[in-house]
């Protein structure tokens, strides 16, 4: 059911009469400098909010801005962080709608998505559990461990965001080509236009 | 333009540059160099924006810039030795494409103005806690005309040129940061009825895949959003005067410190494009 909606949101939304009409979707792919000024504006909001991000947890980890309050690193740095991750949700979701079967067929894409939602989930952990506390911290140089655990999992979790994100630009794993069975079922292949190639049985060994 | 118009006679060793050491090491793992450039990129990015909004007189004001250089020196040199040596070895592996794009020049001369403003003037002047010496006078000039140099490339650049709105993008976001009260509703007054009439322009008054009327009006906006934007940031600048941190051109040189990071961002990404 989802991917019907994609398919429909890809070829049929915003399309015209006429046999060259276009639907949005494929205007925004092949539009002359749209879609890379979009792409352009992920990537630089992403420096905003992942690099803003980095330096606040890296005052969780005690590393730097060892004599400044964590509430004044972060009260202060965060609504920039916010402001990044706007740009990144709506430039993300402008390259989406531009490719959404493609990357609804794509391991990576599918994997950042889970990872997105694990970083997302160790905000509110931290909100809403470890910032209780803040105030006996707060002005510690080196936080006590569970705030730099969570500092390391927020630091961690985005950067693997990031690799899957970039990684979704290689065609290693496209559905159509020969792959184990287990990352055909991941991508649903099986109801890709490609279709899931299994991998062919190596010489000498049991069909 | 591109390095093929300055070096003619290097292609063979452009070509063979895939066969050179290390590259068929980097080769096959190409993807998780990019991703460790990204990631230095974006260590780069926070570090600097924060350390530069600073010497502008917003973000942590609570802290002297001296202690924002103190805490992000070493995670900003971090960021730009990891841009260096990942852009080295992803540029080996891919030395033929970089060899004919204008915007890897474009690349090439914001990252040099990028180390001589970050070097030279930005990081001297938070050290300082805002007060420019002449030597940080001096590199200023040198990092501003090889930025300047870059920005014009982009702009006059086959198929790059609309690359240069990421820049102003992001000049327009930093002069909303900066200016306060009455000034940002005027500020934002103007601007966005800029960016709707530029949208209404180029949508339906010029049919958006008429490029050669295209051309001129998206030129002429970005002119007027340029005009704008330095204008509003020239008006801050000014009537903030001379405080604590410094003065117009500790600020100057903060807005130039990130813009020009912004740029060799920018230019890295119309690599792929054109």
């Amino acid at each position: 059911m989802i991917r019907e909606f994609l398919v429909w949101l890809q070829n049929d939304l915003g399309k015209g009469a006429g046999d060259t009409a276009q639907s949005w979707s494929e205007a925004l792919l092949g539009s002359l400098n749209f879609w890379g000024l979009l792409e352009g504006t992920h990537l630089l909001a992403l420096m905003l909010f992942a690099g803003t991000i980095l330096v606040v947890d890296l005052r969780l980890l005690g590393v730097t801005f060892r004599r400044t309050k964590v509430s004044v690193v972060s009260d202060t740095i965060l609504p920039l962080t916010v402001f990044g991750f706007l740009f990144v949700v709506v430039t993300g979701l402008g390259l989406f709608f531009a490719k959404p079967v493609f990357y609804y067929h794509n391991i990576w894409f599918r994997l950042k998505m889970i990872m997105l939602a694990l970083a997302l989930l160790n905000i509110l952990v931290f909100h809403g559990r470890i910032q209780r506390s803040q105030g006996a911290w707060d002005s510690l140089p080196k936080p006590p461990g569970g705030v730099r655990a969570a500092a390391a999992m927020s630091l961690s979790a985005w950067l693997v965001v990031i690799t899957f994100g970039r990684l979704i630009a290689y065609d290693w794993f496209e559905c159509g080509k020969p792959q184990p069975a287990f990352i055909n079922w991941a991508e649903e292949c099986a109801i890709s236009e490609k279709g899931a190639v299994p991998m062919a049985p190596e010489a000498g060994q049991p069909k | 333009m591109n390095l093929e118009e300055f070096f003619p006679h290097a292609r063979p060793w452009v070509e063979n540059l895939v066969n050179v050491w290390p590259t068929p090491i980097v080769k096959p793992q190409f993807a998780w160099w990019e991703v460790a450039h990204v990631v230095s990129l974006i260590t780069l990015g926070g570090t600097s924006i924060l350390m530069n909004l600073r010497l502008i007189g917003v973000g942590l004001t609570q802290e002297p810039p001296s202690e924002l250089y103190r805490s992000l020196k070493l995670w900003q040199t971090i960021g730009i030795v990891g841009i260096v040596v990942t852009g080295v070895l992803i540029g080996m592996a891919n030395a033929e494409r970089l060899y004919d794009s204008a915007a890897f020049i474009v690349k090439m001369l914001a990252l040099v103005a990028g180390i001589v403003l970050t070097y030279g003037a930005s990081r001297p002047v938070a050290k300082a806690d805002g007060s420019v010496s002449v030597a940080s006078k001096i590199w200023f000039v040198i990092g501003m005309a090889f930025w300047l140099a870059g920005l014009w490339v982009f702009a006059t650049g086959d198929l790059i040129s609309p690359g240069v709105f990421h820049i102003i993008t992001a000049a327009a976001l930093i002069v909303l940061f900066a200016v306060r009260g009455r000034a940002r509703l005027v500020y934002l007054g103007v601007l966005i009825p800029m960016i709707v009439l530029q949208f209404v322009w180029t949508h339906f008054i010029v049919k958006p895949d008429d490029y050669e009327h295209l051309n001129p009006v998206n030129i002429g906006f970005a002119w007027a959003f340029s005009a704008w934007i330095v204008g509003t940031g020239l008006f801050q600048l000014f009537r903030a005067g001379r405080g604590a941190d410094g003065g117009p051109l500790t600020k100057v040189i903060g807005y130039a410190a990130i813009l020009v990071w912004v740029t060799a961002a920018a230019a890295g990404r119309w690599i792929a494009f054109a």
